[in-house]
């Protein structure tokens, strides 16, 4: 670069009283000059105003797939990133439940009443997605979401339906993808003492940990399966003949009903 | 996820000193602080610049946000000429562009946005145009005071800003053809003063 402008031109160009020619010819060399750009005196507090408003813009963290998928779907903003943010196990768990309904599926289609394998497992699944969405021990942000306004039932009750959508999706594509499956009832014969149970373990949550609950009940049902199975003149079938579907539904609507309750008056 | 989180983890080193291109490819590689060194060395010069074509210093300011906002997304696409160590044409290209699309949102908020034409550098003009790109004192400069205002600055948004004609029609709230006609009215007043 030959020439540099003076000081005097620099002021009266960024003071704006630069006549036009001055003007376009200083612009016309600042474009290419970083040494006279540098002398051009700058408004301190307004630069640093612009970058702070910029920097609120520019760190404002990405969002991912997931949520924004879910905001698509038409939910909140926080709500997504708040489904979004759900424990790491989740994703865990879900592997496991497609692993598990697959097992189940290629049971069904190779052996000879391999059906039943589907039967007894599919009730437990949404189960152990719940009892692992919410607590102490499997949530290691726990401790700070506890303290927030929206710790408590509503914290729950969103990682609860985030694990309960996809779970039963998954168990109801599987059921529709069951060799004996011929008829609408056939393929959702889990699902009261599936939400059953589930209900069940938010209602013991009152007590106890949620993931304890779950596994109480788990436990309970694999049990009963088991103690059915061995029995002589019983059969585990019998935890799905409509006596005990209606008792699963009446069992859901006093536990829903108690829950809703509960809600209320806390 | 994890290739990709390795690959953006790889940032080139820079300081306050580092050339533009260095500073704009660790912006691309999500460098805030490489965006702030930049703010601050180019956002002053480009504000000035602006208020000599916009006099509302809301929109000066919103039209600068958003040019470092598209400096944040398309830092990537900074392909800097071959020993050129400077970003101030592409930035004010940028600049120029944002404040033209602000003040179109004021004037046709009823109007969609059209979409962005991509940034290039702007330089590679035609002999004549270079050569009224180095303006100094001398006859260019009082060729240029004896241009009337309008027609002065018809050339100074085509040339000097690197405006298509529709953008400085935009810009000058003038008729496309207005502006086509000014240039060339302004051109042959030139070449007229500088050749006799």
């Amino acid at each position: 670069m030959s020439w540099h402008l003076t000081h005097d031109q620099l002021h009266q160009y960024a003071a704006h009283t630069a006549d036009d020619v001055t003007a376009m010819s200083a612009e016309a060399h600042l474009m290419h000059c970083a040494r006279c750009r540098d002398l051009l005196p700058a408004d301190e507090a307004w630069l640093d105003r612009s970058w702070a408003n910029l920097r609120d813009i520019v760190d404002r963290p990405r969002r991912g797939p997931l949520e924004r998928l879910l905001s698509v779907l038409g939910l909140r903003e926080n709500t997504a990133k708040l489904l979004a943010a759900t424990p790491q196990l989740y994703r865990a768990w879900l592997t496991a439940t497609v692993l598990v309904l697959a097992t189940a599926l290629t049971v069904a289609h190779e052996l000879p009443r391999g059906s039943l394998l589907f039967s007894f497992t599919a009730p437990v699944v949404p189960l152990l997605g719940v009892a692992l969405a919410y607590g102490r021990w499997v949530d290691p942000a726990h401790s700070l979401t506890s303290v927030t306004p929206l710790a408590g039932y509503r914290l729950l009750f969103l990682r609860t339906s985030a694990v309960l959508v996809p779970a039963l999706t998954l168990c109801t594509a599987a059921a529709a993808l069951m060799p004996s499956t011929s008829t609408l009832w056939e393929a959702v014969f889990w699902l009261l003492p599936a939400l059953a149970m589930v209900a069940g373990c938010l209602s013991l949550s009152r007590w106890m940990p949620l993931s304890l609950a779950g596994g109480l009940l788990g436990a309970g049902w694999l049990l009963t399966v088991g103690v059915l199975g061995i029995a002589e003149e019983l059969d585990p079938l019998l935890l799905f003949s409509p006596t005990a579907q209606s008792g699963w539904a009446a069992a859901l609507t006093l536990l829903a009903g108690a829950i809703l309750l509960r809600m209320r008056t806390v | 996820m994890k290739l990709l989180r390795r690959a953006r983890r790889r940032t080139p080193s820079y300081g306050p000193d580092s050339t533009d291109p260095v500073l704009l490819s660790a912006v691309a590689a999500g460098e805030t602080d490489a965006l702030e060194i930049l703010h601050r060395r180019h956002a002053p010069w480009l504000r000035t610049r602006l208020r000599y074509r916009c006099s509302d210093p809301d929109q000066l300011d919103a039209a600068l946000q958003e040019t470092f906002l598209a400096v944040w997304r398309n830092a990537g696409s900074f392909t800097p000429r071959p020993g050129d160590s400077d970003a101030g044409a592409w930035l004010w290209t940028i600049a120029i562009r944002q404040l033209i699309s602000q003040l179109r949102k004021r004037a046709n908020r009823w109007i969609a946005d059209s979409t962005p034409e991509p940034y290039e550098t702007i330089g590679d003009a035609s002999a004549e145009d270079t050569v009224l790109l180095n303006i100094e004192h001398g006859p260019l400069g009082a060729a240029l005071h004896e241009l009337s205002p309008e027609l002065r600055s018809a050339i100074q948004a085509t040339v000097l800003d690197g405006l298509t004609v529709r953008e400085a029609a935009e810009i000058l709230r003038i008729p496309e053809g207005t502006v086509k006609t000014r240039v060339m009215r302004a051109k042959a007043r030139l070449r007229e003063a500088l050749t006799t």
